[in-house]
């Protein structure tokens, strides 16, 4: 899975510890879903959603999918 | 790119939680360890009682870091203690061999694989998680 999570927090000037606490989860775990190490549950994937304002399709995608809206989806391979 | 090392509320909130449950903890491993090293029989029935209340503290602690933790460092405690219950397993293994054989005490081999095995739990989640901090 490929995320945008990166580039969206960055937009926004936000550290991964503010993410983080918007989310309600630990910096590790920012950093590892950033990092493409960890892919989260779908619970967390709509805290990002609402956390970014933007639907869950244009934050992750399955490895390999284009990006409909010319947007970027960056990451690293799933964990 | 703004990525701040310090750390979330979750993080805080959850080292100050662990202090908090584990000082007390220490210190009751302290005195279980203590009245085990006296010779006196009149204080055996204190030693059992506080190593068995030292025993449950930590796993009651162990259990409220499991429940305080988000979802991906609950999958690293799992996938590291996955692997800390296998090196038991083959410890045992090998340990009661090397009893059958005559070699050692298996009493001193099952101390040194329970202590070994948390070491390890702990080691490879802090080596985990250590990647991503």
């Amino acid at each position: 899975m490929r995320n945008r999570l990166r580039e969206l927090r960055a937009a926004r000037r936000w550290s991964q510890a503010e993410l983080a606490s918007r989310c309600g989860v630990s910096r590790q775990t920012i950093n590892a879903i950033e990092a493409g190490r960890y892919d989260p549950s779908l619970p967390l994937a709509f805290t990002f959603a609402d956390v970014f304002d933007e639907p869950i399709e244009a934050i992750f995608r399955p490895e390999g999918r284009a990006v409909p809206d010319g947007g970027d989806v960056t990451g690293a391979t799933g964990a | 790119m703004t990525t701040s090392e310090g750390p979330s509320d979750l993080d805080r909130a959850a080292r100050r939680a662990v202090l908090i449950d584990g000082t007390p903890v220490v210190l009751l491993g302290g005195v279980a360890l203590t009245l085990g090293s006296t010779t006196d029989p009149a204080r055996r029935g204190l030693w059992i009682a506080a190593t068995v209340a030292f025993t449950l503290s930590v796993v009651w602690v162990v259990y409220r870091a499991f429940r305080r933790a988000d979802e991906y460092q609950r999958k690293i405690q799992l996938e590291s203690m996955a692997v800390s219950f296998a090196v038991v397993l083959v410890a045992l293994q090998v340990a009661g061999s090397l009893d059958a054989a005559g070699i050692g005490d298996l009493r001193q081999y099952f101390q040194l694989i329970v202590v070994g095995g948390t070491l390890s739990w702990l080691l490879l989640a802090d080596l985990r998680t250590r990647l991503s901090r």
